[in-house]
């Protein structure tokens, strides 16, 4: 099978075990033409694809870019920190605007649910989830799931667990849905206000000691806390978060084992994780971003094989 | 308006013709025979289908008219065409229009526009001034010119000072007072119900609780009060527990659901419908279990349709910047029968839109009777129906039943000496 079974990647929930496993397949292949000398390859001429983030982002932004430009398509790009309608334009507008436009693809990254669902019923090209609000976003879950297997060689049975604001995260929801999918074992720790109270029905197990989810893992996501998407306070503060949920380096030694460690940045260096923990040996937090431009490539690659 | 309805069966616990097959002779719009064959001497008009029965004309207890302010979304014209539509001859209006209606000059304003329409509109008074929470707005002044009852509409009192006075304040000319629960700190502007879909589609949640924690305060606040209050769109399991509860105790409290509440759950929302917004947000399915537990129980007195016209533009965008609410006046019996149908009678199910609203607000209940004035309601049960757009009366669209097959069709009703027919 060299096909996915959706038209769309607007979640990892509408994706089965085969197309993870085939966009792992194709990701690995582009991780090489990445790293030779000629890095571009012909596959996406004539394609066009629009990137519309209509929310911060740095690195998820320049990874699409750089996958979108490796396979040599032509890109257009837009981009605003605020959403559209408080711009006054509605998103039925922006919609119809990229229809006129004709682009085959679009990657959208929006702060609210559902958005990319949405475009996919509008709009008559193949759409690309770059995160929508605290729903989904399902390149960064790929790319986790890529890099895990690169360092413990698979996914099955490996303990995993997600530290941090759960409950803000479309990365954490994303991670859950793929790293069961693919036979992986999933706890989240955090304080018990940033935990979706019903996140057991995922079949999820809830762990609010670190050191504990820390023992038990072998590989830890840990989630930066999104103070922006905090419209009132779920911790006193950030002092007393890292005084609970803070990885340092003498925790991390303190371990029975060598865990791995991941993050899917931008880092706050000093509160979720500290400097010598995100640049000690054991994180991947760099590979991360290498493998995200891999994975990118094959899911753009992938979708474009849908394209009529 | 003369006409001659023929062979239907009388849906109503208080006629002696109950379950009776009969036909019913109106002249001027007056009850004039009720037989089991009647002759058709004078060529007057029939209105004969199978499957036809008759009860008294329906009520519903919350509809948002949008009139003044929000007219592009609806106006009492349109509004009271889809009540009719939906078999309704009688609807509480809800204040929250623009100016709000929180005096007499707001109550005149709903009565006068609505004069000698076949629907009889009944306003609803703000409980507070602009149903702010703020000062109680002058709610005997209202009664007077016709207000029955007060309400702040989807705003909840969060005041329970203001909440108290206001009950207490009601009792000097027997005024009912309305009021929504949800708890705003746990509502905290969430989208729909917390539980396993606002977990896995990564929408805020409303959690049960915003909504038992301001029941339960109510019940204590008209314990305290001696007075009678009206909870208005239970939704959860727990709420019905506690107004069962409360009623043994013998608190003076009834309580409604809305229709689509008992039809719809959350697991509809997987594709992010917007129409399927909702406040009280669509629970689980054990939630369902429970009210229609209660309104066999008598805990739950009445049903409504929570008729919410919103515009496209409130719609067509991103969930959470959605608006909360979906029409039903005109599918809300259709919706109520699919729950109920094969649950509670025929005759429970009706009285649930008919005699059990009018009992709420102290209004006269109609009947089916030789010498009165006919104020009817022609349905067929067990008929299917499939609502499209272009079958919506209402100026909004924002229906999350379009094209499901319901059971139970409205043909018509009659009041106010006028008959008008789907």
């Amino acid at each position: 099978m060299n096909k996915l079974s959706v038209n769309h990647l607007l979640g990892i929930k509408y994706l089965n075990k085969q197309d993870i496993e085939l966009i792992f397949e194709t990701a690995s292949h582009f991780k090489n033409v990445i790293n030779r000398p000629i890095k571009k390859v012909p596959s996406l001429r004539d394609l066009t694809i629009a990137n519309l983030f209509f929310e911060n982002s740095t690195r998820t932004k320049l990874s699409f870019e750089l996958a979108e430009k490796r396979l040599s398509a032509d890109i257009v790009n837009f981009a605003s920190s605020s959403s559209s309608v408080t711009k006054g334009e509605t998103l039925i507008d922006t919609v119809n605007n990229i229809l006129s436009m004709k682009v085959d693809m679009v990657v959208m990254r929006h702060p609210n649910p559902g958005t990319a669902y949405f475009l996919s019923q509008h709009v008559n090209a193949k759409i690309i989830n770059a995160g929508d609000g605290a729903h989904e976003h399902p390149t960064q879950a790929l790319l986790d799931g890529f890099s895990i297997i690169e360092k413990h060689g698979s996914l099955k049975g490996k303990n995993i667990v997600i530290v941090g604001d759960i409950l803000h995260s479309r990365v954490a929801l994303s991670n859950i849905f793929l790293l069961q999918k693919m036979g992986a074992n999933v706890k989240v720790c955090g304080p018990l206000t940033l935990i979706p109270k019903y996140i057991t029905s995922l079949g999820v197990e809830v762990i609010t000691d670190l050191k504990k989810a820390l023992n038990w893992c072998d590989v830890a996501i840990m989630l930066r806390i999104q103070l922006e998407r905090q419209d009132i306070k779920y911790f006193p503060s950030l002092r007393e978060y890292t005084m609970l949920y803070g990885l340092d380096k003498q925790l991390l030694d303190s371990l029975k084992k060598k865990i791995t460690i991941m993050h899917p940045g931008p880092i706050n260096r000093g509160v979720e994780i500290t400097s010598d923990v995100a640049d000690s040996k054991q994180s991947v937090i760099l590979e991360q971003v290498e493998n995200g431009v891999a994975v990118r490539m094959a899911a753009l690659y992938l979708l474009a094989g849908k394209i009529d | 308006m003369n006409v001659l309805i023929k062979s239907a069966t009388i849906v109503d616990e208080n006629s002696v013709f109950n379950g009776k097959k009969v036909d019913i002779l109106i002249e001027r719009g007056i009850i004039k025979k009720i037989a089991p064959s009647i002759k058709n001497t004078a060529k007057t008009t029939e209105i004969k289908t199978s499957d036809l029965h008759v009860s008294i004309g329906w009520f519903d207890l919350r509809a948002n008219f949008c009139d003044p302010g929000f007219e592009y979304k609806e106006d009492l014209k349109s509004g009271l065409k889809a009540a009719s539509k939906g078999g309704f001859t009688g609807v509480l209006v809800m204040p929250t229009t623009h100016p709000t209606i929180d005096s007499k000059s707001g109550v005149e304003y709903i009565l006068n526009k609505t004069k000698n329409n076949i629907v009889s509109a009944y306003p609803a008074g703000a409980l507070t001034v602009k149903c702010e929470g703020n000062d109680m707005s002058e709610m005997y002044d209202m009664h007077l010119a016709g207000a029955v009852a007060f309400t702040d509409n989807k705003k909840s009192i969060k005041n329970p000072g203001i909440l108290t006075r206001a009950m207490l304040y009601n009792q000097s000319f027997n005024g009912l007072v309305m009021n929504f629960p949800n708890d705003d700190y746990l509502y905290n502007n969430g989208q729909i119900n917390e539980g396993v879909m606002s977990t896995r589609l990564g929408l805020k949640g409303i959690p049960a609780i915003a909504e038992e924690l301001m029941v339960i305060r109510d019940l204590f606040l008209a314990e305290y009060c001696n007075s009678k209050i009206h909870l208005t769109n239970i939704s959860t399991k727990k709420s019905v527990q506690l107004i069962k509860e409360a009623k043994a105790k013998g608190i003076k409290v009834t309580a409604d659901t809305n229709s689509y509440h008992l039809l719809l759950d959350e697991t509809l929302l997987e594709n992010f419908d917007s129409n399927l917004k909702l406040l009280p947000p669509l629970r689980t399915k054990e939630d369902i279990k429970a009210l229609i537990k209660g309104l066999k129980e008598g805990t739950i007195d009445a049903v409504c349709s929570d008729h919410t016209p919103q515009d496209i533009e409130s719609k067509q965008c991103e969930f959470d910047h959605a608006k909360f609410g979906m029409i039903n006046l005109q599918s809300s019996f259709s919706v109520l029968n699919t729950a109920l149908k094969s649950k509670l009678s025929l005759n429970e199910i009706i009285t649930l839109i008919s005699s059990k609203p009018r009992d709420i607000l102290n209004l006269e209940t109609p009947k089916i009777e030789v010498g009165t004035q006919a104020n009817l309601t022609l349905f067929c049960p067990n008929t299917s129906i499939v609502y499209e757009t272009k079958d919506l009366d209402s100026k909004s669209k924002n229906s999350a039943i379009l094209g499901k097959k319901l059971i139970g069709k409205v043909i018509g009703i009659i009041n106010q000496n006028k008959l008008e027919l789907n």
